[in-house]
């Protein structure tokens, strides 16, 4: 019976995973064609307005991991097009060092890109995003100046010429040729990196930034090699783009520029290539029809931006999304299959305690973990109550690495856990859930889950950028993974189904799912059973039992008094930071100083 | 002694509140009837705060619909409650500390006629004398006690007809406890009413009428506090079923 | 004596220009006070004060005191759109940084309009007062005044006056300002007519100096949000200090080792500033996230 319907549901999930991989190609071949016959019948008007979307385009797609994917909001991009052409057409034209070869002038300017790409980041590392945007407008704005004033390098407001490209590139049509291939490996490339982990640990940091951090992902190790990308596709782009314009001054790098390719991203919809491509061919074209309007263009640029924002802030992408506009079923119940977790658990590492000694905590002048000591063996489930303010949700953060403790000590097996470091936790096998579910919303269920198992992906950037064979081995064990968790959670039928469509009670199993991609050796679940309904909740007591039984240490912390009574071997009752009581549930049940510190007496 | 629900001064009907996808409360019905000190018990997450966050208009419900003094609170916003006489004092003592006592109290008393505000900060006041005596400290300077008072003697200058106090105890020693419990008592006597949620059961019950027990965002216990063995009805509610 | 000159120069200059940098990092500081909001908008307000500050004066010919009290007014009202249109309809997603985007439309929006209406070059500011010459001309020390008059007026409506203190208890904690009954959402759209008719201030004061040009409103995004990046977010006074210390930097660093590399070298101070002390030099520590 159950074997039935599990191949029921699993058919339809494989046939409509590869159906969608075909129709998700579908609309760049259908662009490429375009593009190809394009020569074949335009002008050469034609073909530098389509050189010249094709150059945008090298630099948006770089662009649209920072913005898109991991939505930092790099507003003034303008300037890494500016240092890439100016470093092209001042090697080339020999004024500062002997001309140089177009392909070291290239070179050359990927790599300054790059390094500024960098550094004009440096804040998205650590700050508001509102501070990485205005340092990238301040880098624009100086840009400009510097372009403007070193007249003996730039030309200054007179400019230089541009590089020229030898036969058979130099006519419009071989240079639109040479450019759309540059822009097709763009694509290309960037395409590889946003369906990787590399790319989902972008949109986990956008959208889920405290749960990314708990599944190893570290906010400076995502963002550095997509700024090292984007602002050397940025500077490429910028040699291009001199190329093109045959003579370059400060004047053709307009802040309006910046605007546009900004504007294509959002439009196009974040998280998408498909939606910035056509975003950005459509912006670039747009102008040449509606040529009274152009003094206004930039105006509009803006309006729309506004009515984007304000209106569809998932652009176009989520507009012609109907694939997640298909009805889900409304009485569908979450039925764990705990009968998998062996094949999640296949080859991982020994159990091992969690032990925390003596952990004292203080925020100003309150105790809120006042010389806590706890154990959590392997295999038990291990439940932690007490009033509200007693310590609790301090305690899972400690553990977790989002507190830095102030005295004592924390350890899994014998390894002493680094303090106040989350995104160290799940290389050592820690994992955990949130008070409120923090997912991902805009990507699919599966995705979700994935983002769990960051850590254990072998592939690096290089390997992934390139789609070396390491990529699709990553992405398939990856994915295997994923649906067995969520089979293991009981939803493997919404695998490809978004986020954002789940019920609440949904989501915190997909925290669950994601967290077992680890096979952790501590689980952390904090109020797992909030929102959860009395059936929701029995299920969620078998289910974490089952993973005990596997081997991992689980931590409880839970307000429902039965769930915790149900399922528990051991637990511990916090009060006012200090442990009050301590032992099995029955202990607990009858011990008299717990009843009454519960109840407040 | 039980007041029939078409006098209460707060009604509330079959309340369902929540936040985002999160429901939190599910057809809660309670009222208060005027003078009536009410407590509101519960564990932790039960809805204790939301409950009293959507009746004073902090946040949105989703269903039901709430009456005070015989008017409709739906879609009312904190102010009018509280000028309709409904202040509802929020947990955690958050008082303005950049700011002294007895600005924090003008505050207070924002909607209150210029001319009457003197006068209204003075009577709060008269009911915290530890307080009085620190009108020109910086909130911040007081003690997590001295803060309680001053957010209690907040609610006080509006001249409440129904006073909802958020955890008034947390964090406090039994000494404040009392004495800012004690202040219910002396509101009851001068016909305030009060809707006092306490993790603290024991002192809650012993300054209230009447009990509600909230648990898993349902009302699960009405009692007058001399039932016959409440603690122990309120301890099945507490724990659920499983006594 | 050259030398000497040059000194006055430096701090002349270098004074002026801070105090408009700190005008608009005020501006920043008080639409972020009621919302937690920073503004594209800032930037385009000092544009403006300059850009109605000549239109009415010079190119409709109003008197001086009426050109000025019109400039304000338009300002606070953009400032009040600002609030109706790039804020309040994202405030519930604070978290998405819509805000950043949405801002920055309307910024684009003002800044654009004011480019095809008025002028892509920069067009001369009425001499107000023709007071003062060479180091203590009246275009210098017209930031200065205006500056501290700001501030002193901010400072006395927040220790003084009902109002002002709400505006305090709104920045502290917005939430117990509600439930207090504090009205919040008029108290906001208030701060933001307030913000609006500072940045316009700024641009009014500083136009002898920067004169009405439709491209100050990005260069005083950049420039005037440095000061809140180095006094600390919502501190008025540090943006002061910021804005002074960063004037005089420019303008020494422009003597010293000349405009091209002082704006690199005022860059390089604002991501290291940033890096090394995010909270800024006199700001305070950020909230818990979990």
């Amino acid at each position: 019976m159950t074997s039935l319907s599990d191949a029921a549901v699993e058919k339809p999930a494989e046939l409509g995973h590869k159906a969608s991989a075909l129709t998700a190609a579908g609309p760049f071949v259908a662009l490429a064609a375009v593009a190809a016959i394009l020569p074949l019948i335009g002008n050469d008007y034609w073909a530098v307005i389509a050189t010249r979307a094709a150059i945008y385009w090298v630099l948006v797609a770089g662009l649209n991991l920072i913005v898109g994917y991991a939505g930092q909001l790099a507003i003034g991009y303008v300037s890494l097009l500016t240092l890439g052409a100016y470093v092209t057409s001042v090697l080339a034209a020999g004024n500062v060092l002997p001309a140089m070869p177009l392909a070291v002038c290239f070179a050359a300017a990927a790599m300054t890109g790059a390094i500024f790409g960098v550094v004009v980041g440096l804040p998205a590392l650590r700050l508001r995003t509102f501070y990485f945007a205005i340092s990238t407008l301040g880098f624009a704005t100086i840009v400009t100046q510097i372009a403007l004033a070193w007249q003996s390098v730039t030309g200054g407001g007179i400019g230089l010429t541009g590089p020229e490209f030898p036969k058979p590139f130099d006519t419009p049509w071989g240079f639109y040729t040479f450019c759309l291939g540059v822009a097709a490996f763009a694509t290309w490339i960037t395409s590889n990196v946003a369906h990787s982990r590399y790319g989902r640990a972008l949109v986990a940091i956008r959208d889920a930034d405290v749960a990314a951090e708990a599944n190893g992902i570290s906010k400076s190790r995502a963002l550095i090699p997509v700024f090292l990308l984007g602002g050397a596709m940025a500077a490429v782009a910028g040699g291009l783009f001199a190329v093109l314009q045959t003579y370059i001054t400060p004047d053709a790098f307009t802040f309006d520029l910046s605007v546009l390719f900004f504007i294509a991203i959002l439009i196009g919809g974040r998280g998408s290539i498909l939606g910035p491509l056509i975003g950005t061919v459509v912006l670039t074209i747009l102008p040449e029809f509606a040529a009274p309007l152009a003094a206004w263009s930039t105006f509009l640029y803006a309006v729309l931006l506004l009515v984007i924002v304000l209106a569809v802030p998932g652009g176009i992408a989520d507009v012609l999304d109907f694939h997640n506009r298909r009805v889900l079923t409304n009485n569908r119940a979450i039925v764990p299959d705990p009968s998998v977790l062996p094949g999640l658990y296949a080859g991982r590492p020994a159990a091992e305690p969690l032990t925390m000694r003596g952990v004292v905590l203080a925020f100003g002048g309150v105790r809120a973990l006042d010389g806590v000591d706890l154990t959590i063996e392997p295999g038990t489930v291990h439940g932690l109550i007490g009033p509200n303010g007693s310590g609790k949700t301090t305690a899972l953060n400690v553990i977790s690495g989002y507190y830095a403790l102030q005295k004592g000590e924390v350890r899994i097996g014998d390894t002493p856990l680094p303090t106040g470091r989350p995104e160290l936790r799940a290389d050592l096998g820690l994992a955990r859930t949130f008070q409120t579910p923090r997912v991902v919303a805009e990507e699919t269920v599966l995705e979700n889950v994935m983002i769990g198992g960051t850590v254990s992906g072998r592939a690096g950037f290089l390997t992934t950028l390139l789609a070396l064979p390491g990529r699709g081995r990553d992405e398939r064990e990856l994915a295997a993974r994923g649906r067995m968790a969520l089979r293991a959670v009981g939803l493997e039928s919404l695998a490809d189904v978004r986020a954002s469509r789940l019920q609440h009670s949904e989501l915190r199993f997909i925290e669950i799912a994601r967290a077992l991609m680890l096979a952790p050796k501590l689980l952390m679940l904090d109020e797992p059973a909030a929102g959860l309904s009395p059936d929701e909740i029995a299920r969620l007591g078998d289910l974490i039992s089952a993973i005990a039984r596997h081997g991992t240490a689980v931590l409880l912390v839970e307000h429902h008094a039965d769930l915790i009574f149900a399922i528990c071997q051991h637990v511990t009752v916090l009060n006012l930071g200090r442990v009050l009581a301590d032992g099995t549930p029955a202990d607990i049940r009858s011990h008299k100083e717990v009843v009454s510190a519960y109840l407040g007496g | 002694m039980p007041i029939s629900a078409a006098e209460a001064l707060l009604h509330v009907r079959d309340l369902d509140a929540g936040y985002g996808k999160i429901a939190v409360l599910h057809r809660v019905s309670m009222h208060v009837n005027p003078g009536e000190v009410v407590a509101l018990v519960g564990p932790n997450g039960a809805g204790k705060t939301t409950l009293l966050r959507a009746i004073s208009g902090l946040l949105p419900w989703t269903g039901g619909d709430a009456t005070f003094a015989k008017e409709s609170l739906a879609g009312t916003g904190p102010r009018e409650t509280a000028r309709a006489g409904l202040v509802h004092v929020i947990e955690g003592h958050r008082v303005f500390t950049q700011q002294s006592v007895y600005d924090n109290l003008l505050l207070a008393g924002y909607d209150v006629p210029r001319g009457e505000r003197t006068a209204r900060i003075d009577e709060a006041l008269a009911y915290f004398p530890e307080i009085a005596a620190k009108r020109h400290d910086l909130g911040g300077a007081l003690s997590g006690g001295q803060q309680q008072m001053l957010v209690v003697a907040q609610g006080l200058v509006r001249r409440p007809r129904l006073l909802m106090l958020d955890e008034p105890s947390a964090g406090l020693a039994p000494v404040l406890v009392d004495r800012v419990l004690g202040v219910v008592g002396e509101l009851r006597r001068k016909g305030t009413a009060v809707l006092l949620v306490e993790q603290l059961v024991e002192k809650a019950l012993a300054s209230a009428d009447r009990v509600y027990a909230l648990a898993r965002g349902r009302i699960v216990l009405d009692e007058p506090t001399t039932a016959a063995d409440l603690s122990h009805k309120i301890e099945a509610a507490y724990f659920g079923h499983a006594s | 004596m050259a030398f000497g000159a040059t000194l006055a120069s430096i701090l002349s200059t270098g004074l002026a220009m801070g105090a408009i940098y700190a005008l608009i990092g005020i501006t920043y500081n008080v639409m972020y006070s009621t919302s937690r909001v920073m503004s594209f908008t800032a930037g385009q307000l000092g544009m403006l004060g300059g850009v109605l500050g000549a239109l009415f004066t010079l190119r409709l010919g109003m008197p001086l005191l009426v050109g000025f009290a019109l400039t304000l007014l338009c300002c606070a009202v953009v400032g009040m759109v600002t609030e109706f249109v790039a804020v309040r309809p994202v405030l519930a997603s604070l978290d998405q940084h819509l805000y950043v985007l949405s801002t920055l439309a309307l910024a684009l929006i003002i800044q654009q309009v004011t480019a095809i209406e008025w002028s892509t070059e920069p067009q001369a500011f009425p001499r107000l007062f023709g007071i003062g010459s060479g180091a203590l001309d009246e275009k210098f020390w017209l930031p200065v005044v205006a500056c501290a008059m700001t501030m002193g007026a901010l400072e006395w409506m927040q220790r003084k006056t009902l109002v002002g203190r709400a505006f305090l208890a709104v920045a502290e904690d917005n939430f117990a300002a509600r439930a207090l009954g504090l009205p919040e959402r008029n108290l906001r759209i208030a701060s933001y007519a307030l913000a609006g008719a500072i940045g316009g201030i700024a641009g009014y004061a500083g136009g002898e100096l920067m004169l009405a040009f439709f491209a100050n409103g990005a260069f005083l995004n950049f420039y005037g949000f440095v000061p809140v990046a180095l006094g600390g977010l919502g501190n008025n006074r540090g943006a002061i200090v910021g804005g002074v210390a960063l004037g005089i930097f420019q303008q020494a660093a422009n003597f010293l080792v000349g405009g091209i590399f002082a704006s690199v070298a005022v860059f390089v101070v604002f991501i290291v500033v940033l890096l090394a002390v995010p909270q800024g030099l006199f700001g305070t520590s950020t909230a818990r996230r979990v």
